[in-house]
């Protein structure tokens, strides 16, 4: 069976060194933050990871969920292993201390959460979800609501699901049917949810839902949408629990992957009515979603991460040990690690891997300058970065995750293709990543038209503006040279796109919409381009002053070129798409598909 | 009964330790460090004897250079209720170790102290048997099973072919083996709050040790490989036929 | 002058590992002494140490001494070693010797050798240590030097010439601080893993074929029963079984590696062995690149046939 392990050498280069804890230590709340703290609760995470989380991976997969009466029977250990994760305090990592938090930065919360995905990915969407739960509570929720519930969602305690989608409305929530009705000061929900993540188990004494539903009156459409705590178990004044609420899961999915997470159907009001609470106000249940929308888009980027380095790890296991064939003029047959084309396999998994990882820590940097940082400027420009980046991370991450996913079956041969070993499990998992909290093709839109063309392409040239500097300093190094022309030409090319798309989608809408999933990967590839270009330029110092071995900066150094050479020049491959505009198309008659 | 858990900072067990191009000794230079493995047994049972009202107070102590105040955290994160180190640049033989951990163990009064039997970098496997010479104290070695009796010890000792349990009297020093217990995950709080306990530091010289060296490094070098070059025998018969006839070993 | 050997016993003679510390301690030039520690019986020990060059057998009879309390042992041999002015205090490195001699090297105030491989010269030593992966040559001019040896480097002794001279100890005193309860012997009938010519050992790829075919074949060879990591935390074998840098250093005359994968955790417990076989279904698996004679086979059908084979002449 397949092993897991943190990979905390290469988190704790992006955090110290590649992004720096001095970005944050000058921030209020977070002094706390040292190497030191860092490395002990890397390990700490990562120990039970490896030792907990990631034996029952697999478990997981073959067993599945399966309804139980009114409750739904985890795969064996699931239970145990989340409540050791709850009595760790790993649930409440980056929630204010007021909350019972540990009030750790967002960056470092990260890190952690790459290593519960890559542990065990079903398991850790409990805690992924209860944390969107949560963050809309402490926003949105007002005092008695958070005095209620948010105690016991930031310990893990309870956890928290968001019931969003229903059959006739997925990424459009417009249709949502949802109703809820006013019952003295709370309301009394009737409808049905679909996809509901973690939405019925009995891991956790209590469930908070977070439902999106529509109050009598309210007008059609998003802006008719209210947002509603609905607990399983009522909670009582004295924060005891009380009689079990009319919802219940009355349907489980059955999927191509995380077949440890439950994926309900939830039911609400089959009886009385299920009780649930406004959260903020009346017909903005939308708004308020948005605004933990790139949280929750930037978990899932960190999940492929995640899953990507455990398929990576896999790989570059078997391929050390599985003996096969000859390397040119040798006599003896050799490990597959020492096939070229193994060896390219391999490579392109930890590049693009290491690359999606640095740009999703440094994304959750910019998330913890915009919260903490005590200058308003700062806070405005980091917001604005994280606006722009989040998607890059959400839909890149998690297609490379799915690449490397598959690439690691092939690394695998035919024995990949077999259940046995646990690789098809992690592409089966992870496939559901460019799917859900907006499918990869709306994080394209997004990025597109809402981040780069709305503003003329300013905090897209800001970051690129950087990546300049990237370039010249590695052009300025004799051994890293080339790496330098390759990021900028990258640079120009992505820069063209630009240019050519706010041109071109002035007059055209669909030019943009058509051209969004080929520009976001060639934006994904040159940003990855920039951050690894710098990882050269630390690593090439980190000999003298860094906190990581040699072999792991001459390794870092290696990877890097491998990017800049092989990688990032598929960048140059999009541009006539991006260019192409949208008449091919356009031009098909519905009756030609 | 008061508890002194000395702990050690090693190179990770994970790590294969490279040797210095000079020879001179294992290059430790950015090298990933934790708790000795058996320290951690020990400092797990401290904190174990004193949540069953065994014991009052778990004090961790070490000997080593400010980087290894780490460790003390980790004891700290364990639960360990205080922490202090005995400043050394230089890392100390173990009869220093010892005489150090002796003149600690006479500020701190403990009635037991415990330690790993031995530390997975020098595997000298001498502090613990040496400090309780010093004391004047019993000592109960390898220990895979710990309970408190009538006022004294009862210890189960793993030894060559067997086991062998003592009563041993208290102030007593105690070396534990891995299979003593599992030791515990530690928390995320638990980390956060040993981040912020004070360690006490102490020097050589105030406590009265001397650590002058008694040994002269050498050199070290790895051992060299077994030759490779073994046969590949079809079957089991050929398999005996070698054995019997060719290396004559049965 | 000369040399005191802490030789264990099994009550009836020395043990292979003593035999070999004896010669350990020739190498640091003068006479020999022993020690015996034990009971009324360990004068029948005595007879054992004929032909291996020993001067002097020093009879250490008592209870405390019988139950290898570490405390009067330390100090009664603390004192004989001031007496008769002995220069260095060998023993083969054992749990019991492990125990004891740091206590009699704070004594005597001196930082004593753990794990000794190789005597260069009576000043000069190299001991393994980072379990076994690195080996550290050191200078040690203590007035008294204290050692433990890896018996496994060391030969035997010749083995023919006199018995050593008798003397009896006067018993020292007991301080009384720790008394024995209990011994558990792990009883198989077995030579120990330690000293055994023969070590028939298993991994985790035992579980197929049985546990019991791997100890029939040990009783058949007269081996003793070592195992893998794997297997112990398999709960297939005993962990006092398990061979590996940090459990049994071992270098029997044959090791039969039975489904043992070979991690170098593993390897390095049993490297120094004479000839070692690897059984393993695996053509893979690393352990066949330390033995010298592999045989890639399903241990359900190799372990009986070894057997058999084993009983026709």
């Amino acid at each position: 069976m397949t092993t897991y392990r943190a990979p905390t050498q290469d988190l704790r280069f992006v955090i110290e060194e590649l992004i720096g804890l001095d970005r944050l230590s000058g921030l209020p709340g977070l002094e706390a933050v040292t190497p030191e703290l860092l490395e002990a609760v890397l390990a700490e995470a990562g120990r039970l990871a490896s030792e907990v989380w990631a034996p029952l991976n697999a478990t997981g997969d073959r067993q599945g969920c399966r309804l139980a009466g009114d409750t739904v029977a985890l795969p064996e250990g699931f239970a145990e292993a989340y409540r050791a994760f709850v009595e760790g305090g790993w649930n409440g990592i980056n929630a204010p201390a007021g909350d019972g938090g540990q009030g750790l930065p967002e960056l470092v919360a990260s890190a952690t959460q790459e290593v519960w995905h890559g542990a065990n990915m079903a398991l850790a969407l409990a805690p992924m979800l209860s944390a969107g739960a949560t963050a809309l509570l402490r926003r949105h929720g007002d005092a008695s609501l958070r005095e209620r519930f948010l105690g016991r969602l930031v310990s893990g305690e309870w956890t928290g699901t968001m019931d969003l989608s229903e059959p006739q409305a997925g990424s459009d929530l417009g249709p949502v049917a949802c109703r809820a009705v006013p019952d003295g000061d709370a309301y009394r929900l009737y409808g049905e949810k679909i996809y509901i993540t973690w939405g019925e188990h009995e891991a956790a004494e209590n469930i908070i839902h977070l439902v999106l539903a529509r109050t009598p009156e309210a007008p059609a459409g998003h802006r008719g949408l209210s947002l509603f705590l609905v607990p399983k178990y009522l909670v009582e004044a004295d924060g005891s629990l009380g009689a079990r609420n009319d919802v219940h899961c009355t349907a489980l999915e059955d999927k191509l992957g995380i077949h440890g997470s439950p994926t309900c159907t939830i039911t609400y009001g089959e009886r009385d009515g299920a009780v649930g609470y406004l959260v903020g106000e009346e017909h903005r249940g939308l708004r308020h979603m948005f605004t933990m929308m790139n949280e929750a888009r930037h978990k899932v980027g960190i999940q492929g991460v995640g899953v990507a380095e455990r398929a990576y790890q896999q790989a570059v296991a078997f391929a050390r040990e599985r003996i096969q064939g000859r390397r040119p003029g040798g006599e003896a047959a050799v490990p597959i690690l020492h096939h070229p084309d193994v060896r390219r396999m391999l490579m392109t998994m930890r590049a693009q891997t290491e690359a999606m990882r640095a740009l999703a820590l440094l994304t959750a940097a910019e998330m913890d300058v915009a919260e903490h940082s005590p200058d308003e400027a700062a806070r405005a420009g980091a917001q604005r970065r994280v606006e722009l980046l989040t998607p890059v991370v959400k839909a890149v991450a998690t297609d490379q995750a799915v690449a490397t996913a598959s690439l690691g079956i092939q690394v695998h041969g035919g024995v990949g293709y077999v259940e046995d070993l646990g690789v098809p499990q992690l592409l089966r998992d992870v496939r559901i990543a460019p799917i859900y909290e907006g499918t990869n093709g709306i994080q394209a839109q997004d990025f597109t038209l809402r981040k780069v063309l709305k503003d003329g392409g300013e905090a897209l040239e800001g970051v690129l503006a950087e990546a300049d500097d990237v370039a010249e300093a590695l052009r300025a190094d004799t051994t890293l040279a080339g790496l330098g022309d390759s990021l900028a030409e990258a640079l120009a090319a992505l820069r063209g796109s630009t240019e050519r798309l706010l041109r071109d989608g002035e007059g055209d809408p669909l030019v943009p919409l058509t051209a969004a999933t080929p520009y976001l990967a060639q934006a994904g590839l040159v940003l990855g381009g920039w951050l690894m270009g710098r990882a050269a330029l630390v690593a090439r110092q980190g000999g003298e002053t860094g906190s990581q071995d040699a072999a792991f900066y001459a390794a870092k150094v290696h990877t890097a070129r491998f990017y800049m050479r092989h990688v990032l020049p598929q960048a140059h491959g999009y541009t006539p798409a991006i260019h192409g505009g949208s008449d091919e198309l356009e031009a098909m008659d519905d009756g030609h598909w | 009964m008061k508890i002194l858990v000395a702990v050690k900072r090693v190179v990770d067990h994970n790590v294969r330790v490279r040797i210095r191009a000079d020879g001179t000794g294992v290059d430790t230079a950015n090298t990933r460090m934790a708790m000795n493995p058996f320290d951690e047994t020990a400092v797990e049972e401290a904190v174990r004897l004193r949540e069953a009202g065994d014991a009052s107070e778990v004090v961790a102590v070490t000997v080593g250079d400010a980087g290894s105040e780490e460790v003390l955290r980790t004891a700290l994160a364990f639960g360990a209720d205080r922490a202090l180190r005995v400043d050394s640049e230089a890392p100390l033989e173990p009869l220093a170790v010892s005489k150090a951990l002796a003149a600690v163990a006479g500020r701190e009064q403990p009635d037991l102290v415990l330690m790993g039997k031995q530390a997975i970098d020098d595997d000298s496997n001498q502090v613990g048997q040496m400090l309780a010479c010093h004391l004047g104290w019993g000592q109960a070695t390898f220990a895979c099973d710990v309970a408190l009796a009538d006022g004294e010890l009862h210890v189960v000792r793993e030894v060559d072919g067997g086991k062998r349990t003592l009563a041993v009297a208290l102030p007593a020093v105690v070396t534990t083996e891995l299979e003593l217990n599992e030791p515990r995950y530690i928390k995320l709080p638990s980390l956060m709050k040993a981040k912020r306990q004070a360690i006490e530091r102490l020097g050589l010289a105030e406590l009265g040790v001397d650590a002058t060296p008694r040994l002269e490094l050498l050199g070290v070098s790895e051992p060299l490989p077994r030759e490779a070059g073994g046969e590949r025998v079809d079957s089991v018969a050929a398999l005996v036929d070698r054995l019997r006839n060719e290396a004559g070993v049965i | 002058m000369g040399v005191l050997v802490f030789a264990e016993h099994d009550g009836a003679a020395v043990t292979e590992a003593a035999r070999r510390a004896v010669s350990a301690a020739g190498a640091l030039g003068g006479p020999v002494d022993v020690v015996l520690a034990g009971g009324d019986g360990v004068e029948a020990v005595a007879a054992s140490l004929a032909g291996t060059g020993v001067s002097r057998a020093w009879l250490c009879q008592g209870a405390p001494y019988a139950d290898q309390l570490a405390e009067p042992l330390a100090g009664r041999l603390a004192a004989l070693v001031r007496a008769e002015g002995y220069e260095a205090v060998v023993a083969a490195t054992s749990t019991q010797a492990r125990d004891l001699l740091p206590r009699l090297a704070a004594e005597l105030d001196t930082q004593m050798l753990t794990d000794v491989t190789a005597i260069e010269d009576a000043e000069t030593f190299v001991r393994a240590n980072y379990a076994g992966s690195v080996l550290t040559r050191l200078r040690c001019r203590e007035p008294v030097k204290v050692l433990t040896v890896r018996a496994t480097n060391f030969a035997p002794p010749p083995g023919d010439g006199a018995s050593p001279a008798v003397a009896r100890l006067e018993p020292g005193p007991d301080p009384g601080l720790s008394r024995l309860l209990e011994v558990q012997a792990t009883d198989s009938g077995r030579p120990d893993l330690g000293s055994a010519r023969v070590v028939v050992a298993g991994g985790r790829g035992v579980a197929d074929a049985g546990v019991g075919e791997l100890e029939a074949l040990a009783d058949k060879l007269g081996a003793a029963i070592g195992a893998s990591r794997g297997a112990v935390e398999a709960g297939l074998l005993p962990s006092d079984a398990q061979v590996g840098l940090t459990a049994k250093v071992v270098a029997p005359d044959l090791y039969i590696a039975a489904g043992i994968s070979g991690s170098i955790y593993h390897v390095s417990g049993m490297r120094d062995s004479g000839v070692i076989v690897a059984i393993n279904k695996d053509p893979e698996a690393p352990i066949f690149e330390v033995a010298d004679y592999g045989l890639v086979a399903d241990l359900t059908e190799a372990l009986p046939q070894l057997r058999e084979a084993l009983e026709q002449p």
